[in-house]
């Protein structure tokens, strides 16, 4: 063959090869990711993880297929496997503990992480209240849970298996942040403007909320630690900024209500009709003539003139009458027209409540029954503050309220008659947070009524959900470690704060079990 | 000398490239020529082998079926020498001559073969080989074998044919096929195998749909949670395009694909032009079948909708009692038009009640069963295809075209499917050096409606939760609205209003539509620069569109709700994939002695892949039936991905054949990845085979008993790359905005910069035997492969922040025996004969080691149900809850009656023992009949269909308990007290005891046994003489079946089922059967 040959063989071969070989920079180039940035505004952050944990704790998932059904202020009328506590298995509830790890509190981690190092309290401020806010939901429910080493996957050390801290250090460090949270914004540094999707960028609110919620955590712990609830209410309501002191400063997320971002209750009652009011609620209501009942209930399909309520966890074809005979849920939770016709109207805008000014006032009206902090004003001028503030929030017309008021029934009697009448107002007042009521439940007692239904999987209300499963295979280690220090992985093991009941004034033997009277 | 090495460089370098050497050297020694024909009409047949296996001199026949070699004068001495043709798909033939004088003449007529031990095959890269001198295993199936029955997905065709190789059907028309050769090597990668195509790779991506309310997330298919299956990219090809396919079992026979072919390839080649010397060659295959579902769950028919016995119709959305249920516990489907419902406060019925139905909300109604409810359903479909091929050519240029239809009428209502495809073939032989080939193909897919599959979106969903008094007919009549029956009169009539939109109207009014257009094409360019060394030149690119138009009207409730609010809504989705292959390799072939003849490639190529799609979807619409982005009311939700991968390579391949009878051969292969970090994305993978024929080496072995003996053994080291992008964590971006604020979240995933490229070591060694004159066959291998640092995403607690992260870690092994066994029991002189081929394959997969701290991984969920990869265990164990039982007596405890919840546990391992296929063909003179017998045997499936089935009453078996009436005589669960310690005796009703069973799977956890009638042909070759007039050689009617018959103790489902070409295998839940067809074919071959 010809040496012309040869070189166009041997050329052509060098060519290939070096364009196989030597094109490294191009192939690296080439595996950059064009669909997704490697770093982006704080604010962007911030606002899906709001979105994302209150459609969680106060929306389809936690609330209205668990929390509602536990603390009874819903039934639930088809297939009821989770008001019968049956599907609240740690492989149903999985999703709860697990999404706002890896979703909304890993995103708050990156917010706070930049707002540290701008210096900008108004970034990271609001991000570790709203951390600590879904944190709470998260030990309350489960107890023992990652804390100190969650959500460093991906820090140098990459920590994959967490370890569980005690609910006690947990709450510690819940005041050490709120603390630090409100005081920082105070200095006043930065906002997120409008990706604040709660106050728009006012931190002034945001201390507000930061020493309310520091309040909620405070009176939360007051079976088992008066000491740590007396100093930790004392210092936020006198925390910078101070508490919310009117229903403008609530808490609250307003659904654009444009089909995607929907206030969750109406996005699962547009097609979903599983839910109706407890009569555990309805009863409640009813022996106080409370105005509220048109507002948190419809009338029943069988009767335009009925509002009724529905047993809670009986099996289905007990469950089936209470279809037609029971009221459905709020009509301001209603998007209008359903799958199973037309019900409310704008519920797919109507807000979430993350925390509201009635339930300052609830807990100033205990800590001032007890004696818990320093509290200006008498428990019985804030007990009546804060249903008026929940009403006020709810609608209900002045002369009504007033009229409520006016009502021996509802009359302020003080002692532990008043902390019970106290409990059970807050109790109502919490109607659409499941979560924040179930753990007011525990604390108090009260209502008396909330037992199991009939056909529950378990004769006493749970005091926590199991843990994840998904934990019990990915970091187990951990999890019997927490079950060795908390106890059982079982619905009836009582948490840190749980641990004392009978520490409540308004405790009574027997409280929560199916088949014990409620006191007098 | 000189003269001589030239001379037997040209002769081997025609044998290897097919290049005939115009105007042969004249020489003085033998030339040695004659024409290679097949067929009763002598075509000449081309790019056949002849050659003098003794000397190793030979030539490749040209496209005029003429071959011509010459031996030199120190060669011919007057000897008698044999002279052998042999073509891929075609029995070897020998002729005896005599070299003596200038010139011999042997002229060959080759008769085609299925499975020939001694034919020429293709192995890695295309290169055509001669089977003897393969060291890898490797099978090939011939155009006739792989068209004995239609079916619209080319690998269904290829089920039960192939050894060692794992096929699973789609029971939805159109659906995805998944193939695994020899086990599953990957934990959360690929494991299908590459396929190529006329030399160049084709994707085989599934596309799926799934999610519910909107979410569009892609998938290789459907999951037993849900979605639709768009079926996988190879089903565009036209099996009636295919001459040959040849299986490369694993790693060792695709070595030189490099990391594509870690899990095996299929290289197909298409049928190319043959020369007629201008005459034009027509050919035609026809088939038309019916189809029908082949096994529908076995439904009661002694009780209808409700619950605890009772029922009325009310509004259907539980205003009546129960009649807001989906589930089939209520009164005795006896006749009666009252007592449907109990007195107030008993388990009497009132007699004075009507029973109502959505048929007669308002009137007593007979309360009787529809048994017909759910096959009525269904209708017949037909499935009509035809490909016509025209070709032809001289001895310059040849050319085939084609054009297949495929029209497909499926048996669920509007649900049809069509192809139409094209393929243009042509070879140019521009010089005596130059030959180049040139091949494109386009495919258009059109499919309305493909049936959903799963929980959410199944059609048999609909009839797993379902009143078994419900009238079919009455719900043809949709269009009178839901208020005709007191439901909500915003909806379609329909028997529930709670949780299910009428079937018929789903089908009809929420159109789907989607297609799928491909065009694939290659050219190449062969140059002999020297006798004996080629360069080749080629480039090919494989490119699709799909794309998916779903269409929901108001008040769709299933699947993809709609805002009640607004009017409709939609889904679009379109994808655009592109491969582009580009390879420049030099062939060189040469005889050092002749005694030892080597075989050289070297190449360099480059393959980048290009992935996009992008979605739109919306819940509302602003007026109602116009699907426009334009008439969105609820803002669409976009989504869009981009994804590129390119792999740069370099290979060699070195075979040096000894005595004629053994043959070494090395393959090396270095590829650059883009997807792994720049220092680690080289990677380098060789492999060594060795090939002995002991039949050539020790002539005495072949004493008329064995005929042919050969071993083998090869060893392979493989690499992988990872997926595009796991280098580097990233913030995903929210498709929505909040009030107008953008969203981000961090990914969920920690990625690796570290990442290396995971590696499959691999060995293997078989035995090929011929027996009794070829008339017993055995091609026999055991493998042992191993994958290390596996490249996957390894879950991590949620609390970390992250749900997994990516690393190199773990270790899977196959270990496997497989075999194709040919017997030719009966062949007479009267034109009598009987061939049976049986194939057999074992494989043990072993998960030996996962990451660090992890023992099971996750591969699929369906109701606390998992399909897991757990260390120490077979890969694809299925982990869920089970039976609490008494430890001591292994019964079953019981609660008040019930059983009671126990641990989660493994229940089972989705992989067989061994599959197989038996294949018979008996052949009388001008009749034919072919059956093949699929079987798999041992591992197991989970049925959620039976689960849910046994959950809503609807299956027959749900009768236990409730023979008498609905509570009589209940059920007493053979089982222990969990209180006292005593054997139970609690009766409860048969629906306490179905329902309370949930989430427990452990009875539904059955041994996938099953034996199929998968292919029935019986065929008639009409005289020849009629056939001339056709100007055909031969026409071929037959009466064809498809999956006519299953053996198994699997209730009620289709044990074969698959939604994906992906990993989650093993979880059935409203899988469509497998398609049971009766058909008629005709064939004309000209």
């Amino acid at each position: 063959m010809t040496s012309n040959r040869m070189k166009f063989v041997a050329s052509s071969l060098a060519l290939a090869m070096s364009a196989a070989a030597c094109n490294t920079d191009n192939l690296t180039n080439l595996n950059k990711n064009p669909n997704n940035p490697e770093d982006v505004p704080a604010a962007a952050l911030f606002t899906a993880g709001v979105v994302r944990g209150v459609n969680l704790w106060l929306g389809a998932g936690y609330d209205l297929r668990g929390a509602e059904f536990v603390t009874q202020h819903l039934s639930e009328v088809q297939y009821p496997d989770e008001d019968r506590y049956v599907r609240l298995t740690g492989g149903s509830t999985q999703a709860y503990f697990d999404n706002p790890y890896i979703q909304q509190l890993e995103d708050y981690q990156k917010v706070i992480a930049k707002g540290n190092d701008a210096g900008e309290a108004g970034v990271y401020g609001p991000a570790m209240v709203m951390r600590t806010w879904e944190f709470g939901y998260l030990t309350n429910t489960w107890g023992d849970i990652p804390y100190s080493d969650a959500l460093k996957g991906d820090d140098a050390a990459g920590l994959l298996s967490p370890k569980y801290d005690a609910q006690k250090d947990i709450y510690t460090d819940f005041f050490a942040t709120l603390d630090k949270a409100s005081k920082d914004m105070a200095a006043g540094h930065g906002s997120l403007g409008s990706g604040d999707p709660i106050y728009g960028g006012n931190t002034a609110k945001w201390e507000k909320f930061s020493n309310s919620l520091r309040a909620r955590f405070a009176l939360q712990l007051v079976n088992v630690d008066k000491a740590t609830t007396t100093a930790q209410l004392n210092a936020a309501f006198s925390a910078p900024g101070g508490v919310f002191s009117s229903n403008a400063d609530n808490a609250e997320l307003a659904w654009p209500g444009d089909g995607i971002y929907n206030n969750p209750w109406a996005q699962n009652f547009a097609t979903r009709d599983d839910h109706r009011v407890s009569l555990t609620l309805m009863n409640l209501l009813k022996s106080l003539n409370d105005p509220r009942i048109p507002i948190y209930a419809q009338p029943t399909p069988a009767d335009p003139s009925v509002y009724a309520g529905s047993p809670n966890g009986l099996v289905a074809t007990s469950m089936a009458p209470y279809i037609t005979s029971a009221s459905r849920p709020s009509a301001l939770f209603y998007p209008g027209n359903t799958a199973y016709g037309f019900y409310g109207g704008n519920g797919n805008s109507f807000p979430s409540f993350l925390m509201t000014y009635a339930e300052v006032e609830f807990i100033k009206a205990e800590a001032a029954e007890r004696g818990l902090a320093t509290i200006a004003g008498s428990a019985a001028s804030h007990y009546q503050a804060g249903i008026r503030a929940s009403m006020e929030q709810w609608g209900v017309p002045d002369g009504e309220i007033s009229a409520y008021l006016a009502q021996g029934s509802v009359a302020y009697k003080g002692g532990t008659e008043g902390l019970r009448q106290i409990a059970a107002q807050k109790w109502i007042a919490l109607y659409s947070d499941g979560g924040t009521a179930w753990a007011e439940w525990r604390r108090t007692c009260v209502p008396g009524t909330v037992q199991p239904g009939r056909d529950a999987s378990q004769s006493a209300v749970p005091r926590r959900f199991q843990y994840s499963i998904t934990e019990t295979s990915v970091n187990g280690e951990n999890v019997s470690a927490a079950i060795a220090a908390q106890g059982a992985d079982a619905f009836s093991t009582r948490m840190y704060w749980d641990k004392s009941p009978s520490a409540a004034p308004t405790y009574f033997v027997g409280c929560g079990v199916r088949g014990q009277a409620p006191p007098p | 000398m000189q003269r001589h090495s030239r001379l037997s460089r040209l002769a081997v370098a025609t044998l290897l490239l097919g290049i005939v050497p115009a105007g042969a050297y004249a020489q003085q020694a033998v030339t040695v020529s004659g024409r290679v024909t097949e067929g009763s009409r002598n075509e000449p047949l081309a790019r056949a082998s002849v050659s003098i296996p003794e000397f190793r001199f030979g030539a490749q026949t040209g496209l005029d079926g003429r071959y011509s070699f010459t031996v030199p004068a120190e060669n011919a001495r007057g000897q008698s020498v044999t002279v052998t043709a042999r073509r891929i798909g075609y029995a070897a033939s020998s002729l005896t001559v005599v070299l003596r004088g200038n010139a011999v003449v042997a002229d060959f007529h080759l008769a085609p073969v299925a499975a020939e031990l001694t034919a020429t095959v293709i192995t890695g890269l295309g290169i055509e080989r001669e089977k003897s001198k393969v060291g890898t295993a490797q099978q090939q199936i011939t155009s006739t074998e792989l068209n004995q029955t239609k079916s619209i997905n080319l690998l269904e065709q290829l089920s039960g044919k192939v050894s060692g190789v794992q096929i699973t059907g789609s029971g939805t028309q159109g659906g995805s096929t998944s193939i695994i050769i020899r086990g599953a090597n990957s934990i959360t990668g690929n494991n299908q195998p590459l396929f190529i195509v006329d030399g160049v790779p084709i994707s085989n991506t599934g596309r799926g749909l799934t999610g519910t309310s909107g979410g569009n997330a892609a998938g290789g298919g459907g999951t037993p949670n849900g979605g639709y299956d768009f079926g996988s990219a190879v089903a565009d090809l036209n099996p009636d395009d295919i001459a040959t396919m040849s299986v490369l079992k694993g790693p060792n026979a695709a070595a030189l694909y490099g990391s594509r072919g870690a899990n095996g390839a299929i290289v197909i080649t298409t049928k190319k032009g043959p020369s007629t010397s201008g005459r034009v060659r027509t050919e035609i295959t026809s088939s038309f079948s019916w189809d029908k579902p082949s096994i529908l769950p076995t439904y009661q028919n002694l009780y209808g909708q409700g619950a605890g016995g009772e029922f009325m119709f009310v509004d259907g959305a539980g205003s009546g009692v129960n009649d807001g249920l989906d589930q089939s516990y209520g009164p005795k489907l006896d006749g009666r038009t009252t007592g449907c419902t109990f007195k107030s406060g008993t388990t009497e019925y009132d007699t004075s009640a009507p029973c109502l139905q959505f048929t007669s909300p308002n009137a007593a109604s007979p309360w009787v069963a529809h048994p017909n409810n759910v096959e009525s359903f269904f209708n017949t479909g037909h499935t009509m295809s035809n490909t016509l091929a025209i070709s032809g050519g001289s001895d310059r240029v040849t050319a085939r075209i084609s054009v297949g239809r495929d029209n497909v009428k499926g048996y669920i209502p509007n649900n049809d499917f069509s192809k139409t495809s094209g393929l243009i073939n042509g070879t140019v032989r521009v010089s005596s050096k130059l030959t180049t080939d040139g091949s494109l193909a386009y495919v258009s897919n059109i499919a309305m409606n493909r049936p959903g599959v799963g929980y959410n979106n199944g059609i048999l969903e609909q009839f797993v939760w379902f009143g078994r008094q419900v009238d079919m007919n009455a719900l043809r009549q949709y269009q009178q609205g839901g208020a005709t029956n007191g439901g909500p009169d915003n909806r379609e009539f329909n028997w529930n209003y709670n949780y299910h939109n009428n079937p018929i109207w789903m089908m009809y009014e929420n159109p789907m539509k989607d297609t799928r257009d491909r065009i694939r094409g290659s050219a190449s360019a062969n140059y002999q620069v020297a006798p004996g060394v080629a360069v080749n030149l080629r480039t090919g690119a494989d490119i699709y569109r799909f794309n998916v138009d779903q269409h929901f009207a108001p008040q769709n409730i299933q699947g993809n709700a709609i805002d009640p609010a607004y009017f409709g809504g939609f889904t679009f989705l379109n994808d655009y994939s592109k491969q582009v292959t580009s390879d420049l390799s030099i062939n060189a072939a040469r005889d050092l002695s002749s005694k030892i003849s080597v075989n050289a490639t070297l190449g360099g190529g480059t393959h980048q892949e290009q992935f996009n799609t992008s979605s739109t979807v919306t819940t509302g619409l602003s007026v109602a039936g116009i699907y426009n982005v334009s008439n969105a009311a609820v803002t669409p939700t976009l989504g869009q991905f981009d994804s590129r991968r390119q792999v740069n390579g370099v290979y060699g391949d070195l075979a040096i054949t000894m005595f004629n009878w053994l043959t070494l051969e090395g393959t090396a292969r270095n590829d650059w990845s883009s997807t792994l970090p720049e220092s680690k994305n080289s990677y380098f993978y060789p492999s060594l085979s060795a090939s002995a024929v002991l039949t050539d080496a020790f002539p005495k072995l072949n004493n008329g008993t064995i005929s042919f003996l050969k071993l083998r053994a090869s060893n392979a080291h493989v690499g992988a790359d990872a997926d595009p992008y796991q280098l580097r964590t990233t913030y995903a971006g929210l498709a929505n905005k909040f009030s107008g604020l953008p969203q981000f979240s961090l990914q969920n995933f920690i990625a690796n910069p570290d990442l290396k490229p995971e590696t499959t070591d691999a060995t293997e060694a078989g035995l090929e035997l011929g027996m009794f004159n070829g008339r017993l066959t055995l091609d026999l291998s055991w493998y042992n492969k191993a994958t290390r640092n596996q490249i996957f995403t390894i879950p991590v607690s949620p609390t970390s922040g992250f749900q997994s992260k990516a690393v190199n870690a773990g270790k899977i092994s196959n270990k496997g025996i497989d075999f194709l066994l040919g017997l030719t029991p009966v062949r007479t002189v009267g034109g009598f004969e009987w061939t049976s081929t049986f194939n057999y394959s074992h494989n043990r997969s072993m998960v030996d080691k996962l990451a660090p701290g992890i023992t099971t991984f996750v591969i699929g969920s369906s109701w606390y149900t998992n399909i897991e990869a757990r260390e120490g265990e077979p890969y694809g164990s299925i982990f869920g809850y089970s039976f609490d039982r008494d430890s001591a007596t292994g019964k079953i405890y019981t609660d008040g009656g019930l059983t009671v919840l126990g641990a989660r546990k493994v229940l089972g391992n989705i992989q067989p023992k061994w599959t197989g296929g038996w294949s018979n063909s008996l052949k009388y003179k001008a009749f034919s009949l072919n059956t093949l017998v699929d079987m798999r045997r041992g591992g197991n499936i989970v049925s959620i269909t039976n689960f849910f089935g046994e959950y809503s009453g609807v299956l027959k078996s749900t009768l236990k308990g409730r023979e008498e009436d609905w509570d009589k005589p209940g059920v007493v669960v053979d089982g222990i007290d969990i209180n006292t310690g005593q054997p139970n005796t609690v009766n409860v009703p048969s629906e306490y005891y179905f329902q309370n069973i949930f989430p427990v799977m452990e009875p539904y956890v059955y041994k996938a046994d099953w034996v199929k009638l998968r292919e029935l042909r019986l065929g008639w070759d009409i005289p020849t003489g009629w056939a001339s007039r056709l100007s055909a050689r031969a026409v071929n009617i037959a009466i064809t079946g498809r999956n006519l018959h299953t053996w198994t103790d699997v209730p009620n489902i289709d044990p074969e089922f698959s939604y994906t070409v992906g990993n989650f295998q093993g979880v059935e839940f409203a899988a469509l059967p497998n398609t049971r067809s009766w058909g008629l074919s005709f064939r004309i071959t000209p």
